[in-house]
């Protein structure tokens, strides 16, 4: 499958999570690396299949609070606690994989790695995000790797 | 009618986010129990009566067709209905896990609707009540 193809696969997949489980909508793009800029929590998982990759995510800290409050149903007055930001933003890349994956046209199963939660200051891959997507409160940055 | 119902899965937040799902479809009365593997849960059934399992795959120590394989070879907990909700969802797994004795299978993402008609074909009559 040629690289821009995958790019929109990607961006369908998010778009697709973020609407119908966290409740939210994709803006539009966003500056390649922009989630990066300011705090941000950062998620990665692999997948063993044809083909094998990984997924990384980047979301900004507004933007994970305002979904993680779509998602656990939090008002303003009891927003989600910290320790569960991170499971969100894990869920968050567990589903877009998912979902990109599914779009793959195979008769093979695709084995997912639970996602981890990357340490704060760890390294997102050194090359342009696959996507960049504006959420409202923030940006998500996605980059897939493909073995 | 009320309904207790086991959630199976090893992220806190989708237990969450499920059972928030499900008391939004009309189910209020509700009551949940929770396991995040396959292992809890199968000692949560031996303990109690449910009346209906929701199971996501991929999970440490026992994952989700483990748990199912091991549901469909016990004589009392055969019975119980199973329904997968994963994000792996792929024809061939969705099939092996049907085949394995899963009755329903919803894959993540999912619509609140698609979650609660699931449950209303599994849980049958008695969702109706």
């Amino acid at each position: 499958m040629p690289d821009n193809q995958w790019d929109e696969i990607l961006a369908a997949a998010a778009g697709e999570v973020l609407e119908t489980m966290f409740f939210a909508g994709v803006y539009g793009p966003a500056e390649p690396g922009a989630s990066l800029t300011g705090r941000h929590l950062a998620a990665r998982l692999g997948f063993e299949g044809t083909p094998s990759g990984a997924l990384t995510l980047s979301i900004s800290e507004p933007a994970v609070r305002a979904l993680a409050a779509n998602f656990l149903a939090a008002d303003d007055d009891a927003a989600p606690p910290v320790s569960q930001l991170g499971s969100v933003v894990c869920e968050l890349a567990n589903m877009v994989c998912g979902s990109l994956l599914s779009r793959v046209k195979t008769e093979e199963h695709f084995r997912l790695s639970s996602p981890e939660l990357l340490p704060e200051g760890a390294a997102c891959p050194p090359v342009p995000p696959n996507q960049s997507l504006d959420v409202g409160d923030g940006n998500i940055d996605l980059w897939l790797a493909l073995d | 009618m009320a309904f207790r119902v086991l959630i199976v899965d090893d992220s806190p937040v989708m237990r969450a986010f499920i059972r928030r799902i499900i008391l939004l479809s009309g189910m209020e009365e509700t009551e949940f129990l929770e396991a995040s593997d396959g292992c809890e849960a199968l000692n949560v059934l031996r303990a109690q009566w449910v009346d209906v399992v929701l199971t996501d795959i991929n999970m440490p120590l026992m994952d989700g067709a483990e748990f199912v394989r091991r549901l469909e070879a016990d004589d009392v907990l055969k019975s119980l209905p199973v329904v997968i909700v994963s994000t792996d969802s792929t024809e061939s797994r969705m099939q092996q896990m049907l085949a394995l004795g899963a009755r329903g299978y919803v894959k993540k993402p999912f619509l609140p609707e698609t979650l609660r008609q699931e449950l209303e074909r599994v849980l049958g009559g008695a969702y109706a009540r």
